[in-house]
């Protein structure tokens, strides 16, 4: 992590690294996209597992992203709403993104983790994901529309090597998930 | 959400504005609404110091708006200026048709800030739109010109150094025929600042001063001189008796001769002072003083305080159980008496804390009040209403996060009042009553909640017609049974009044329902009564403050939930065996009065694991009301400081927030009011 090359698979090879240096990692690599993103057109994507695949999500809008911790259910809710977790003083709910996508759910494991949102009104909010794997840093020639045509939270997929990797349309996520 | 996202990109030093700008219009109103109430009782004659104060407000706001480069916001302030410096020379007098155009422009600039520092197309097209406005008004305005200025038997140095306010003032005050004075008076060095304004306060009480210039040179060491130029209806001798001053001279400069002048002496004229060497800057002195002892903070920072306040609260609650650990342990017994007895100081310093950074929150009811009766004034002059408005209690102090989020649903309350309540002048003289409509806005601290209640002479709400379109809308059955009271509350429900017929006959506007949540997202309570013809009256009751509560630990299917304690009267074991059933709802015999139960498994859809000792009844109550709350145990009693739940779910009913407890995590506070209500409602529906 010292070195911090600016490429993707600088990045990529700290894939098995504590993920308590994720946030580092996020918070460089939003830093950067902030000094560097005007000049080169370049956008950065922290890339994480849901249900077996990789899926991306705009660094900017990651805040954090922690390990699970006591997670409180909130009746009265639907099943995507997994419950609420304290954060430093802050109460804040957790969603989980596998199923806000319909994507299968399967049980928590030692890669699992909550990314923690600022949201764009200034709410907080955590999305569970299986797995991160790093932050992706590519322009925008290697964005391009999603094959698939009624998945409303997927509209762009992003070319990493011969991957595909579904980039998360948060504000159409957090939007279409706000009735309890 | 748009207004909120805006409001979250600005940064410290746009908010600062915003705040500093608020309180300045804010201050503006509640000086025009006080020229306006002076006009109208008196004869035309104003304090020109309230006049002086507007015209000051609308200059810093100029200055402040220019400071951000808020130009929208500039413009209007600066066009302000230019009127109430019209109004404070009389140049533009208080009938004017542009003062109506003064409360727009202050109206939009409230809008304008609200919407943050960009301002947007529309926006500007509105300022533009308005000041055309002010352009024409101002010109249909008669100017007066005539009028001569009086000849003034005064030493030409010292009218050199009146600044062109001061002389018009003392223009005024020549024709009115009062008394000029000088009085002249030494202060130490040391505290003049006060001296000068118990002397001010003193000569306003017979008059005006017109102008404060201090004399350097002829005062002794220490000491500063001042010569203030005063007019006033007694004469020199008399106000020298008034101004209890050591040192203190009184010279005539001009005889008064008006009728207001209360002359009963026939002194000789005296001479002008000799030429007082006057100082030109000597009239910002004013301006100077005015500098108050408060400081501005931001909301923001009381929280975090408050937070950390309630996180130490928390440590403390560790700090006990340890002590408590210690105590009972014989090896250890003697140490945690010790740590028993620093854990109390510990707990009372702690308290007075919470109770300082508390009392810092609080903030008097009156600026809402303020805000009132501003609008109340547009919309009498909208709707052609009269309405006389009358407000008690504006001292009552609420958390000022209670108070900001109290504007909407009061004023909302008020423009119903005015709109639909209140009949038409014709139609009230008709009844039998006074032409003019009667509000009066009432409130009051009871122990931890403040009431507030808001109170009309108008046409009432007619229960059956309520109940006829309640019907109508399918939120009631033809055959429910209930009472009058129960049929008003029926006004709140959301399907309800969003039908305008309903408003014109029943009395009530449209937004009842958005009224009772704002106030139930605060933990309060809206109550409506009423009698045809006669009159409504709708009360708030809310908490003192949001921030810091006791509450009851209860446990309920294995998950713990917090209850707010100031809604708890009483905790029961309940046998399964006692509980009563009755159309199909239970309930329970407490001192023969029967006790609605809700049971909160079922309302959160969790499995009910009892205690041995059966379940445990906690009962609550507000204002009036009392339901049983069965949960499966009562685990104890701790300080909580509520948190809103922060992600895009919005609102789950039942659940007011969450609150910290140790290394628990989170854990829900339950929404007491949205109980109570829905148990109170399903017994209506039942």
């Amino acid at each position: 992590m010292s070195e911090a090359t600016p490429s993707t698979n600088g990045l990529a090879a700290d894939h098995e690294r504590e993920p308590e240096n994720w946030e580092a990692l996020a918070r460089r690599a939003a830093r950067r996209s902030g000094e560097e993103a005007d000049q080169q057109e370049l956008v950065e994507f922290l890339t994480c597992d849901l249900a077996g695949a990789p899926y991306a999500l705009p660094v900017d809008r990651v805040r954090e992203i922690v390990r699970m911790r006591p997670l409180t259910s909130v009746p009265r809710t639907p099943d995507w709403l997994l419950g609420v977790i304290t954060l430093r003083g802050e109460v804040v709910q957790v969603l989980d993104l596998r199923m806000c996508l319909g994507l299968p759910v399967s049980d928590l494991g030692r890669r699992t983790r909550i990314v923690v949102l600022h949201a764009e009104d200034g709410e907080v909010s955590g999305l569970l994901v299986d797995g991160v794997r790093s932050v992706l840093r590519t322009d925008e020639s290697a964005i391009c529309a999603s094959s698939l045509t009624d998945v409303g939270a997927v509209s762009e997929m992003c070319r990493n090597g011969d991957e595909f990797v579904s980039i998360v349309d948060l504000d159409h996520v957090l939007e279409s998930h706000t009735d309890a | 959400m748009a207004a909120r996202r805006k409001r979250s990109k600005q940064t410290k030093a746009q908010r600062e504005f915003v705040s500093e700008a608020e309180e300045i219009l804010d201050r503006l109103c509640t000086d025009l609404a006080e020229l306006q109430s002076q006009r109208e009782e008196g004869d035309g004659d104003v304090d020109p110091d309230v006049v002086n104060s507007a015209f000051r407000s609308a200059h810093s706001l100029k200055g402040l708006a220019g400071m951000v480069g808020h130009d929208a916001m500039a413009e209007l302030a600066h066009r302000l200026e230019d009127v109430l410096d019209g109004v404070r020379m009389s140049r533009v007098g208080l009938d004017s048709p542009a003062l109506p155009i003064v409360d727009q422009i202050i109206a939009l600039s409230t809008e304008l800030l609200a919407s943050g520092i960009e301002s947007s197309g529309s926006d500007v097209e509105r300022v533009a739109e308005v000041l055309a406005r002010l352009d024409v008004a101002l010109t249909d305005s008669p100017v007066d010109e005539s009028k001569p200025e009086p000849e003034l038997d005064i030493d030409p140095s010292m009218l050199a150094a009146l600044t062109e306010y001061e002389e018009h003032r003392l223009g005024e005050n020549v024709r009115k025929g009062r008394h000029l004075s000088l009085v002249e008076t030494n202060f130490e060095l040391a505290s003049f600042e006060e001296g000068l304004s118990e002397l001010s306060t003193a000569i306003r009480e017979v008059g005006e001063v017109v102008s404060t210039l201090p004399s350097p040179g002829a005062a002794p060491e220490s000491q500063l001189r001042f010569s203030l130029l005063a007019a006033t209806t007694v004469a020199a001798d008399q106000l020298l008796e008034r101004l209890d001053f050591p040192d203190t001279t009184v010279r005539i400069v001009l005889e008064g001769s008006g009728p207001d002048v209360v002359s009963e002496q026939e002194a000789g004229r005296a001479e002008v002072s000799e030429s007082v060497p006057l100082a030109p800057e000597a009239s910002d002195f004013e301006s100077l003083k005015s500098v108050s002892d408060s400081v501005r903070v931001d909301i923001r920072k009381l929280d975090e305080l408050m937070t950390l306040v309630g996180e130490l609260v928390i440590v403390r609650g560790s700090v006990a159980a340890i002590a408590n650990r210690l105590t009972h342990d014989g090896a250890t017994q003697r140490i945690g008496a010790e740590l028993a007895k620093v854990h109390k100081q510990l707990d009372r310093k702690l308290k007075e804390l919470q109770t300082g950074v508390l009392e810092v929150r609080m903030v008097p009811l009156r600026q809402v009040f303020q805000k009132l009766s501003r609008v109340a004034r547009r919309l009498e002059r909208d709707l052609g209403k009269r309405v006389e408005l009358d407000f008690v209690g504006g001292d009552t102090e609420l958390d000022k996060l209670i108070v900001e989020e109290l504007v909407d649903p009061l004023v909302h309350l008020i423009r119903n009042a005015i709109d639909h309540a209140i009949e038409p002048a014709d139609e009230r003289h008709a009844a039998g009553k006074p032409e003019v409509g009667a509000i009066s806005v009432v409130a009051s601290q009871r122990g931890n909640h403040v009431v507030i209640e808001i109170r009309d002479d108008g046409r009432g709400i007619d229960a059956s017609v309520v109940r006829q379109h309640a019907e109508a809308s399918g939120l009631i059955a033809a055959e429910t049974v209930l009472s009058d009271k129960e049929v008003l509350s029926l006004v709140f429900e959301p399907g309800f009044s969003t039908r305008s017929e309903v408003s014109e006959t029943s009395g009530r506007g449209v937004g009842m329902d958005v009224v009772r949540s704002n106030v139930t997202r605060l933990g309060g309570m809206v109550d409506l009564d009423s009698r045809v013809g006669r009159g409504t009256v709708t009360t708030l009751t809310l908490p003192i403050t949001l921030a810091i509560v006791q509450a009851l630990l209860v446990e309920t299917g294995g998950q713990r939930f917090a209850i707010p304690l100031n809604s708890v009267l009483e905790t029961l074991l309940v046998d399964e065996a006692s509980i009563q059933r009755s159309e199909g709802r239970e309930l329970l015999n407490l001192r023969g009065e029967p006790l609605p139960l809700r049971r909160l498994s079922d309302e959160f859809g969790l499995e009910s694991v009892p205690s041995e000792g059966g379940l445990c009844a906690v009962v609550l109550g507000l204002g009036e009301l009392r339901m049983g709350l069965l949960v499966d145990a009562l685990i104890g009693q701790q300080d909580a400081v509520i948190k809103p739940i922060q992600g895009p779910v919005r609102q789950v009913r039942g659940i007011a927030g969450a609150t910290e407890i140790g290394d628990e995590g989170a854990v829900l506070v339950l929404d007491v009011s949205s109980f109570v209500e829905d148990t109170v409602r399903r017994k209506d529906a039942a």
